[in-house]
């Protein structure tokens, strides 16, 4: 069945009057214009869609499945290409991005980052006026190198915690370095080892080749808290290192003014740290650690304390401090839990894994300084580190450079309430059942370290499917998030009861008691063969809150025991298990 | 504005020589009398301490004698304070880095700060007589070194503390930017300290007036010390039973406190602002004209700008670059790890020797004796329930009646600090005098003595506690028309509760160390004293029976000790659990 504009639009084709073809895809919707062009032989197609404005090609490519998506771009020049891509409205990209094989995606990632955008006024003349390639920056010498550094602590009954799983890292010169993680993945102590802060329990950290024992790194440190001395001026702070080194007084001085004027605080050298606003406070710290010219700076989240509007201009300064070399600096080590800012900023970025930590992932961005966050580039960067966060058992991509990462033999529960989750799969179903983790974090204006705990336990739980960076309900998600209080709880309880070792250990361990109480103490140490003591408490928070919400069983502070709740519904619904 | 600011921009610009003018005369015209002030009173006082020993017996009550006592017994309060400063710097930063060390060393300090003064006193005497047979300065050294005993601990924990609670961030700083340990002592640890050790030396200074009659004057086996001081003069004139000199006493003593407050505790809490980590809801922010003066001077900082800055600025360098070249050449420096060793093994075989020459003289307690203190420490420890019971019965009711209305406190609190900082001890002598009149013994007295060392803590702690009740939660109770019993029960008492433990907790410690004082006292020529662990520990110190004193001393210190694990520690433990409001 052929509609009358596809005969139309197969005759001017044939006759090569593209005008005509082109003027009848644009009186069309786009679902049309793209079942229409569909309709051609493919070598009409892709000669018909080169001669396509950027606006109504864009449209209608978004219509068709992702690789005939995939070869119709690619019947353009890898400029105009990128222009297309770029015209694309985000959400259709976002998808098609998603659906792409991984190779194909690869592919695609790096003809567009290699591409210049084509000045779109001059499509039908080709080859003109091209904007210089753009140069990217190069890596450049290292400077500080790791050498299967490893990090472990001992418990206090004498255990030892792995921290950090050997790993080479290095430093180099000219590159901005992200190490990029959910908080607890050891990252920052992984920027201790390489600042010579702490020593790792194994391996080498080398500078220039040299022990890092043996020699006093010039290097200035970024704190997320800022780290500085309340009862000193702002002045009086920059000049700290600065005393440390050594250096008199009118140099002394001269220098930490020059450092504050960098950082745009001039006339506050008077100040006390506690009378400026936290963005004041961090550029206080930023002129700190720039003062003394230090050949590595050493970031750990340096934005997180701050507002986002605060942090995001704090950034762009700091990005132009760096690419206008207004810093004598050559290298910056970033750690952050933030994806957009580890892309935005950085040359290269490394993910980590937890417990312990490992390496994920390892690339480089080859985009150019300033970037867009909204260009398709930038947006397949923060899609393809969704990838990897939220898929501990996804097969390494194109980026990742280690072999397959072993799934720990031991259950870790995510750090999240049954609330958080309840809240996810209601927003979830609003939507349809369907989400990209992405737009999820964007629009509930959460960070990762939130979102993705939460996501977790839904997974966990059997509510919902996390998949190449998407998030999708479950059809037990959908009726737990459709069903009132009393059922949620019910449908909640089934879940952990089937699916979650710790909280069937300790349903057994209490039914086994004749008083139907166990001291919490004895699942502690059942935990705290697996974990650090911090983490640990985690479990036992998040543990606690689950067996509560679900009401299978509480507990007494008091006591600090765990006591089984036997209500008769418990007993009902256990022998009337929903067959689905 | 914070004053901080205005210190800031006030500053004169040049280095030139401090300009002239009536008013600014007159301004500076009290620093320099006070510079001059204290140095004549250093000359005398070393005069008199290198003389020979002999005249110390005589005490004269006059009261145009009361100005050199008072002198002498603010230098002696000084000098104990400026050792207490040495000691807790030293031995807090020993505790707080050295792990090995630290595991020994606070519980050490937590036994003795649990013993009471007299206990050293023995020691203490015969060891500084021994070193100058035959100057005064032995038997001075050993009562500053006595008043040292009962203000040091404190200080020391507190020191301790506040390095230990040096956010990890700042120290981080500290070591990536390569401080030298002088920077960081002055630019992070001392700062970090500041408040606390502040706070905690006026509590110490203020324990130092409450136990200066013990200090002063004491008779120790077959000898008879009296050191010319306001505490020797006040137990002469309670000997004597002279009402008018006690009087004359107590208010030169009571004159002399609130002006060390003024000119002392005031300016420097002012300036201690800017040590504030955090502030939190500053709506007062103290003040002290004092503080203002020695701002508004020009002597001051032409001083600090020809002398003090230059210095500090040589010596920051100087260990700067000590620093540098020490981090190159890594630990050439250090000390041997045998030497450490070595020491170690030295000190332990002390204490293992001290250990089996003390069960050796402990073995020959009779059962009498035994009996005698096992006795002691059960009305002992029924009088200090009782003290804090009583305490807290008027404190609780007081304090909250306070602590809610802004302006009553307003009013109060000034009067009550001033009510506090008079030492109980000093008014003692007119208590037992009203109490004798009125037919009662030293066992009420000494309840009534514990009660007014003691209350003043609660009372401050339950004033602040019922002041940092959240405005939103009295708002519930009017709501919902809470009964009084109500009101007290769901909000009041939980809210007060981690307030009141720490003022217990404070109390508790003071009233056993108190006892010594107060359930044995010299008045009228005749000793006064009641069945208790302090009256034995006082009177083996009279009269020199060390195996008592020991043996009594190792019980208190035993109770404080374990008193504290059982009850406070779990008590506190609770309050910052369940009871803390948060912010």
């Amino acid at each position: 069945m052929s509609s009358p504009i596809v005969e139309r639009l197969r005759d001017a084709v044939s006759q090569a009057r593209w005008n005509e073809a082109v003027a009848l895809l644009q009186t069309s919707a786009a679902p049309q214009a793209a079942e229409a062009l569909g309709e051609l032989p493919f070598e009409q197609q892709q000669s018909l869609f080169r001669h396509l404005p950027l606006d109504l090609a864009a449209g209608v490519v978004a219509q068709f499945p992702y690789y005939h998506q995939y070869v119709l771009l690619h019947s353009l020049p890898a400029g105009e290409m990128r222009a297309l891509v770029d015209k694309i409205n985000p959400d259709d990209r976002m998808r098609f991005f998603d659906e792409l094989p991984e190779e194909a995606w690869q592919r695609l990632m790096d003809e567009l980052s290699s591409a210049v955008p084509a000045d779109t006024s001059g499509r039908h003349e080709p080859e003109t006026a091209r904007v210089p390639e753009p140069k990217l920056p190069q890596p450049g010498e290292p400077i500080i190198e790791a050498f299967q550094i490893e990090k472990s602590f001992e418990q206090p009954d004498g255990r030892e915690i792995q921290i950090i799983a050997p790993m080479d890292l290095s430093v180099e010169s000219d590159s901005i370095f992200a190490l990029l993680g959910p908080s607890g993945s050891g990252k920052s102590t992984l920027l201790r080892i390489l600042s010579g802060l702490t020593a790792p329990s194994s391996g080498s950290v080398r500078v220039h080749g040299q022990p890092l024992a043996s020699c006093a790194p010039n290097i200035g440190i970024v704190f997320q808290s800022f780290a500085l001395f309340p009862w000193l001026t702002v002045l009086e702070n920059v000049e700290v290192p600065l005393v440390a080194r050594g250096l008199e007084h009118p140099e002394r001085h001269h220098q930490a003014l020059e450092a504050l004027a960098m950082v745009g605080l001039k006339g506050f050298e008077n100040a006390y740290p506690k009378e400026l606003s936290g963005g004041m406070k961090q550029r206080v710290g930023f002129a700190r650690a720039l003062a003394v010219n230090p050949e590595v700076l050493f970031m750990d989240e340096p934005f997180s304390a701050l507002d986002v509007l605060t942090a995001e201009n704090l950034r762009g300064e700091l990005l132009e401090l760096w690419i206008k070399d207004q810093i004598p600096t050559k290298s910056i080590f970033l750690v952050t839990h933030n994806i957009e800012e580890a892309v935005l900023l950085a040359d290269r970025i490394v993910v980590l894994g937890t417990h312990p930590a490992k390496i994920r992932a390892d690339f480089r961005v080859s985009l150019p300084q300033p970037r867009d966050r909204k260009s398709a580039e930038f947006l397949i960067y923060v899609d393809y580190i969704y990838k990897v966060m939220t898929q501990p058992e996804l097969e390494p991509g194109p980026f990742t450079k280690l072999p397959s990462v072993r799934k720990p033999s031991f259950q870790v529960l995510p750090h999240a309430t049954a609330g958080g989750m309840a809240g996810l799969l209601e927003f979830l179903n609003d939507r349809g059942g369907k989400e990209d983790l992405y737009h999820l974090a964007e629009e509930l204006l959460m960070e990762v370290d939130d979102l993705f705990p939460i996501v977790d336990e839904a997974v966990m739980v059997g509510f919902a499917d996390s998949t190449q960076g998407d998030v999708r309900i479950t059809p037990a998600g959908k009726e737990f998030a459709e069903a009132d209080i009393a059922a949620r709880k019910k449908l909640f309880r089934e879940a952990l009861l089937c699916r979650v070792t710790l909280i069937q250990q300790i349903q057994n361990a209490l039914q086994r008691k004749s008083d139907r109480a166990v001291p919490l103490e004895f699942f502690r140490d059942i935990l705290d063969e697996h974990l650090s003591q911090d983490d640990v408490e985690r479990q036992i928070e998040t543990v606690l809150n689950w067996g509560r919400y679900a009401e299978i069983f509480t507990y007494d502070s008091e006591t600090d025991r765990l006591l089984l709740i036997e209500a008769s519904g418990t007993a009902n619904s256990n022998e009337t298990v929903p067959l689905h | 504005m914070p004053q901080s600011i205005k210190n800031g921009s006030s500053r004169p610009a040049g280095w030139g020589i401090v300009p002239g003018g009536a008013t600014s005369l007159a301004r500076e015209l009290p620093i320099v009398l006070a510079g001059m002030g204290v140095f004549y009173s250093v000359i005398a006082f070393a005069r008199y301490w290198s003389g020979p020993i002999g005249s110390q017996a005589e005490i004269s009550l006059h009261p145009a004698a009361l100005p050199k006592y008072a002198l002498f017994s603010v230098l002696r309060l000084a000098i104990a304070y400026i050792f207490s400063f040495v000691f807790t710097l030293v031995y807090g930063y020993v505790a707080a880095y050295n792990r090995k060390a630290e595991r020994f060393m606070i519980p050490l300090l937590d036994t003795l700060q649990s013993i009471p003064v007299l206990s050293f006193l023995p020691s203490v005497m015969i060891s500084m007589a021994a070193l100058f047979p035959s100057r005064q300065l032995g038997i001075e050294l050993g009562s500053i070194l006595l008043i040292f005993t009962g203000q040091v601990w404190n200080m020391t924990f507190s020191f301790y503390s506040s390095l230990k609670s040096i956010p990890a961030e700042m120290r981080e700083a500290a070591l990536a930017y390569r401080l030298s340990w002088w920077q960081r002592f002055w630019q992070l640890e001392l700062p970090q300290a500041a408040i606390g050790l502040i706070w905690n030396s006026m509590m110490s200074v203020a324990g130092g007036w409450f136990f200066l009659m013990a200090c002063e004057m004491f008779v120790l086996g077959s000898r008879d010390f009296r050191l010319p001081g306001l505490g020797s003069y006040l137990q002469t004139a309670a000997n004597a039973g002279n009402m008018r000199a006690i009087l004359w006493g107590l208010v030169t003593m009571i004159g002399v406190i609130i002006l060390t407050d003024q000119v002392v505790w005031r300016p420097v809490i002012a300036w201690a602002e800017k040590f504030k980590v955090e502030q939190v809801g500053a709506a007062e922010i103290p003040r002290s004209p004092i503080l203002t003066l020695l701002r508004s001077s020009k002597l001051l900082p032409f001083v600090t700008r020809s002398f003090v800055l230059p210095l500090r600025e040589k010596l920051d360098l100087h260990f700067a670059k000590d620093h540098e070249t020490r981090s190159v050449t890594k630990g050439s420096n250090r000390v041997p790890q045998w030497a450490l060793r070595a020491l170690g093994v030295v000190v332990l075989a002390a204490i293992a020797y001290a250990a089996a020459k003390m069960f050796s003289i402990l073995a020959t307690t009779s059962a009498a004796e035994l009996r005698h203190i096992v006795w002691g420490a059960g009305a002992t420890f029924l009088r200090v329930e009782t003290v804090l019971l009583l305490a807290a019965l008027w404190t609780i009711p007081v304090g909250v009646a306070i602590g809610l209305r802004p302006r009553l406190s307003a009013i109060v609190q000034p009067i009550a600090q001033i009510a506090a900082s008079v030492p109980a001890t000093a008014l003692f002598p007119i208590i037992l005098l009203v109490l004798i009149r009125a037919g009662g013994g030293l066992g009420i007295g000494s309840i009534a003595l514990l009660l007014l060392g003691t209350q003043w803590y609660l009372l401050f702690n339950v004033i602040a506690g019922a002041t940092a009740i959240p405005e939103d939660l009295k708002e519930v109770c009017s709501t919902y028309q809470l009964s009084v019993v109500e009101r007290w029960r769901k909000l009041f008492l939980p809210a007060i509760f981690p307030y009141l433990i720490t003022g217990l907790v404070t109390a508790s410690g003071g009233a056993w160390n108190a006892s010594i004082v107060a359930e044995y006292f010299h008045f009228r020529g005749q000793t006064i004293s009641t069945i208790g662990l302090g009256a034995i520990i006082s009177q083996a110190t009279d009269s020199g029976n060390y195996r008592l004193l020991l043996a009594a001393t190792l019980v208190m210190a035993m109770i404080v000790v374990t008193i504290n694990r059982l009850v406070w520690r779990p008590l506190y433990a609770l309050a910052s659990d369940r009871f803390r409001l948060e912010a």
